[in-house]
C-alpha cells in the first residue's frame, strides 16, 4: 500500500507541489468515504471544504507511524463536516445515526493513483469521440472545475443544455469504448 | 437525455460557486435533484473524476485543480 505521508514534510513546509502529489493519490479514497451521505449532502462541495481543511491543518499533523495519516485525518475531517452539515440541515438524528453508521462500514480506504494503461486507452477513445461531445469534455478538462457551465457553453456556442447532453454523451462514449477494451465502468 | 439525467450531469461538474464569505455553495442542480438523483450525481462525479485524473500529466482530477487554484490564491 502506497504511504501518502511520504509527501507531508513538503505539505507542512507549505509546498504546493507536495500536495498536489498527495492529492492524486488521497481524492478518490475521500470522495468514496463520503457516498452514504450523497442523498442529502453535496458531496463535491463537501470534498472540495475538507481538501482545502486538510491542506489548512497539515502542519499540525502527526504521524503515528500506522501510515496514511494525513489520509486518515483527511476522511475524519470529510466525516465531521458531512456530520456538521447534516445536523444544520435539521436532519432527523435517527437518520444522521445511520448514515454515520453506513459511513463507518464502508471497507477501509487505500490511496489510489491512476493507471498509466488506463491513460493510454481513455486517450484513444477520447480521439474516436464526435466533434461536440468532444468539445464540451474538453472545456471542462481544461477549466478544471474553475468555470460554470453556462460560460463553457457559452464558448462552446451551445445552449446550457445541449453542452450538458454532450458532456453526459462523451462521458458515456468513453465508458462504453474502455469497456470494449475489456474495462467495464467498476474496473478503473 | 431526461432532464433529470442532465441535472445529475451539471451537479456532477466539479464548479462550486462561494458565497462572499468564501464558502462552497451546493450546485443549484444538485438542489433541484431528489435522492436518487443526488447519488447518482456522486456516482457521475467519481466516474468523471478518474477519467479526468488519468488524463492529467499529474493524475489530477478537475476536483483537485479547483481546490489547487483556490490554494494558490489564498494561501494557507
Amino acid at each position: 500500500m502506497d504511504d501518502l505521508d511520504v509527501h507531508l514534510p513538503g505539505i507542512v513546509a507549505g509546498e504546493p507541489e507536495a500536495f498536489t502529489r498527495w492529492l492524486a493519490g488521497a481524492e478518490r479514497s475521500l470522495r468514496q468515504s463520503l457516498r452514504s451521505f450523497a442523498s442529502r449532502l453535496d458531496t463535491e462541495a463537501l470534498l472540495q471544504e475538507t481538501l482545502l481543511r486538510v491542506w489548512q491543518v497539515a502542519p499540525r499533523a502527526v504521524p503515528d507511524g500506522a501510515g496514511n495519516s494525513l489520509l486518515r485525518l483527511g476522511l475524519a475531517i470529510a466525516r465531521n463536516l458531512a456530520l456538521s452539515g447534516l445536523r444544520r440541515a435539521r436532519t432527523d438524528p435517527v437518520a444522521i445515526d445511520v448514515l454515520e453508521r453506513e459511513a463507518n462500514d464502508t471497507s477501509p480506504f487505500e490511496p489510489a493513483l491512476p493507471d498509466p494503461l488506463l491513460r493510454d486507452l481513455i486517450e484513444h477513445c477520447v480521439h474516436r469521440l464526435p466533434r461536440q461531445p468532444a468539445l464540451a469534455l474538453r472545456l471542462r478538462l481544461e477549466t478544471s472545475g474553475s468555470e460554470p457551465d453556462d460560460s463553457l457553453a457559452r464558448r462552446a456556442g451551445m445552449k446550457l443544455n445541449t453542452f450538458l447532453q454532450n458532456f453526459g454523451r462523451a462521458r458515456k462514449l468513453l465508458a462504453a469504448c474502455l469497456a470494449e477494451r475489456g474495462l467495464p465502468a467498476g474496473s478503473w | 437525455m431526461s432532464s433529470e439525467e442532465i441535472l445529475i450531469e451539471a451537479a456532477a461538474a466539479a464548479f462550486r460557486a462561494r458565497n462572499p464569505a468564501g464558502e462552497i455553495l451546493p450546485s443549484s442542480a444538485w438542489m433541484d435533484l431528489d435522492a436518487e438523483g443526488r447519488v447518482a450525481a456522486h456516482d457521475v462525479a467519481a466516474r468523471s473524476r478518474l477519467l479526468e485524473a488519468a488524463l492529467d500529466p499529474d493524475g489530477l482530477s478537475s476536483t483537485a485543480r479547483a481546490v489547487l487554484l483556490r490554494i494558490a490564491g489564498a494561501g494557507r
